[in-house]
């Protein structure tokens, strides 16, 4: 199976150490951004990276590169030639955006230039650059986009067809989206509170968030998962959470891995409705009581098709470090006796279950082991 | 690599005269009200994949596409952009990558995995080879579904592919369903990783007796384009039974795709 041998991140909280360090603190990356309503632009809680990004096509490029470049460090250039680079996102294709304005508004006319682009020109862009071996994915399936890619790129090192993968989450701020999740009402006006009784919604967010995984030596392996596609709607399954409690048995059983020996679960937990409590109810048909779970979205936001490699990486940093983090905002739950971590708990080493979840029905789950050391 | 496929769909807008959502009202089980064109298009190719071989619910379904649904991402430009308005629900629903997958995974009946991915210039040949990794580990059948839907505006389109002006932008849905499983198949797909030279491909067209076709974007006699003619071509070569060696290239790259009828 694939090993995680790196990562590295930009989220609202900075890079992985200035994020790992907020965590620690109980420090969030919330800050504001305008977002098209119904009534106009409105004023609402966002996580804006750290170092801010122009809402255009090159404005992503140098947090891209910067990434990249820190994952393939050490790598060598004959390596490099096995390594192919796969992005997770559900951004806007702005290169699309730029040709419907070139040829649908004579004002915004631009020279018609003979180069294809699309949604993956940045990985492209980004396999040319650091000379890699061509094989580019984009793949979009809403908020499980990161950890899909993750999941084929393990399938693809797996099958010894390439020897290393780069995968990278990426969602910047687009008032499209933005103005779709207001526009669904599932944004929180002030904070994300996970498997709360008085949740009010989501909190979107911007980061890029980078996996470099290899056979290599690591004390992070990845030990399976599953995706599927089930949902009794197109933005969500039931209440129940059936759906979901097929994804985690068929998670575990992929990874040969019982119930028991799951150490904690990084929950998605939106702050939704929906999402949190179908995702509470999976987890009580799965797990007892004593099942230990966490969110990080409070701290980083909902960073959409980038939260599977970001929480990834960060609930990795955690346990590097030798804690599980905790829950914020939780004060009541929703289903008694299931009330995620509140306080920070040693932990420096388990199996691990990381759980995702998008419109579309798209649900997937990672379980991820680190060896005692 | 190899692969084999089991059944096929074909739609092209320049070999075919129809009106899809009329089509679809008569034979699709989901509700096709506040959906639009990229989605019926799937729908249609999904629907005539059914007809043709049974579907699992384990199935794992890889839709590909050359640039995604424009039409809707123009539509909601023109909202956000230029007239300074909100987004509509469904507008947004209908915008996201992956709304195709699920209402086609819906009306295959498919549980199994769903991923909707681009690749830039060899998203076939890439989503192929993806393929081929998943059943390896999964060992699940795949249905692969290729969809291309020329731009209300043909112009963005041939803009975003890159190609010359003069071109006739054509729709595309190619559907086929693929495993390890020789048995029963109706053809075999060959492809690899290496990414070719030009030098490369003349010794190799010399040395394989097989009909040559090449992608629209190198095929200069060829005066129709969309993206995923690989695709086509698969589909097209089971219907004539006939081998060929497609060849599509970018950038002074080339892929090679074996296809043999069986």
């Amino acid at each position: 199976m694939a090993n995680i041998l790196k990562t590295s991140i930009l989220s609202s909280l900075g890079d992985l150490n200035s994020s790992l360090e907020a965590i620690k603190k109980s420090q969030t990356g919330i800050s504001t951004r305008a977002i098209r309503a119904i009534e106009g632009d409105v004023e609402m809680p966002y996580y804006t990276l750290a170092k801010s990004v122009e809402d255009t096509q090159e404005g992503i490029c140098p947090e891209l590169k910067k990434v990249v470049a820190e994952l393939l460090s050490g790598i060598s250039q004959e390596d490099k030639k096995q390594t192919i680079i796969i992005i997770g996102t559900s951004i806007i294709d702005w290169h699309v955006i730029d040709a419907i304005e070139s040829s649908n508004y004579e004002y915004k006319r631009k020279p018609y230039a003979s180069q294809k682009r699309s949604i993956d020109s940045y990985a492209k862009d980004l396999s040319d650059e650091f000379e890699l071996n061509g094989f580019t994915l984009t793949i979009n399936t809403a908020c499980t986009s990161s950890v899909n890619a993750i999941l084929e790129a393990s399938n693809l090192i797996d099958a010894g067809i390439y020897k290393y993968g780069v995968v990278v989450g990426l969602e910047i701020y687009s008032q499209m989206m933005s103005s779709g999740f207001y526009a669904m009402q599932l944004l929180s006006q002030s904070t994300i509170k996970p498997f709360d009784t008085q949740r009010g919604g989501t909190i979107l967010g911007e980061a890029v968030a980078g996996v470099l995984l290899g056979t290599d030596k690591s004390e992070w392996q990845i030990k399976g998962g599953f995706s599927n596609c089930n949902g009794v709607s197109i933005t969500a399954v039931s209440r129940d959470g059936d759906e979901f409690v097929e994804m985690m048995h068929n998670a575990l059983k992929t990874s040969q891995i019982s119930v028991e020996e799951i150490t904690a679960i990084k929950a998605h937990a939106t702050g939704t409705d929906s999402n949190d409590i179908s995702e509470i109810n999976a987890i009580s048909k799965v797990f007892n009581e004593s099942v230990i779970f966490t969110a990080l979205k409070p701290y980083v936001g909902h960073t959409v098709g980038a939260c599977g490699a970001l929480e990834i990486a960060l609930f990795m940093a955690c346990i590097d470090d030798g804690f599980l983090p905790k829950t914020l905002n939780h004060a009541d739950p929703i289903l008694e006796n299931y009330r995620p971590l509140l306080e920070q708990k040693e932990c420096s080493s388990g199996t691990f279950m990381l759980n995702f979840f998008g419109f579309g029905g798209n649900n997937t789950s990672l379980i991820l082991k680190k060896e005692f050391s | 690599m190899r692969l084999y496929v089991h059944a096929i769909s074909s739609y092209r807008s320049d070999r075919e005269d129809l009106d899809i959502k009329k089509e679809l009202k008569q034979k699709c089980k989901i509700d096709l009200r506040r959906k639009e064109e990229f989605i019926y298009a799937g729908l249609l190719g999904a629907l005539r994949l059914q007809e043709n071989g049974d579907i699992k619910r384990e199935s794992e379904l890889y839709l590909t596409s050359g640039f995604g649904n424009i039409n809707i991402l123009a539509k909601m430009n023109e909202y956000i952009v230029e007239k300074k308005e909100h987004i509509k629900l469904f507008d947004f629903i209908n915008m996201l990558g992956n709304t195709t997958n699920f209402y086609v995974a819906s009306e295959l009946g498919i549980k199994g995995k769903s991923i909707f991915e681009i690749s830039d210039n060899f998203t076939y040949f890439h989503t192929l080879i993806s393929i081929y990794a998943s059943i390896l580990k999964n060992n699940n059948e795949v249905i692969i579904g290729a969809i291309d839907l020329a731009s209300h505006n043909p112009e963005v389109m041939k803009r975003v592919a890159g190609v010359e002006e003069s071109v006739n932008a054509v729709s595309s849905v190619m559907y086929q369903k693929v495993s390890l499983e020789s048995k029963n198949a109706l053809c075999a797909l060959e492809f690899d990783t290496k990414f070719y030279s030009k030098s490369e491909i003349e010794t190799l067209i010399e040395k394989e007796n097989r009909e040559v076709v090449f992608s629209m974007r190198c095929d200069t006699e060829n005066n129709n384009y969309f993206e995923t003619f690989a695709s086509c071509v698969v589909n097209d070569m089971i219907l004539k039974a006939q081998n060929c060696l497609y060849i599509e290239c970018y950038e002074e790259k080339y892929k090679i795709l074996k296809v043999t009828p069986l």
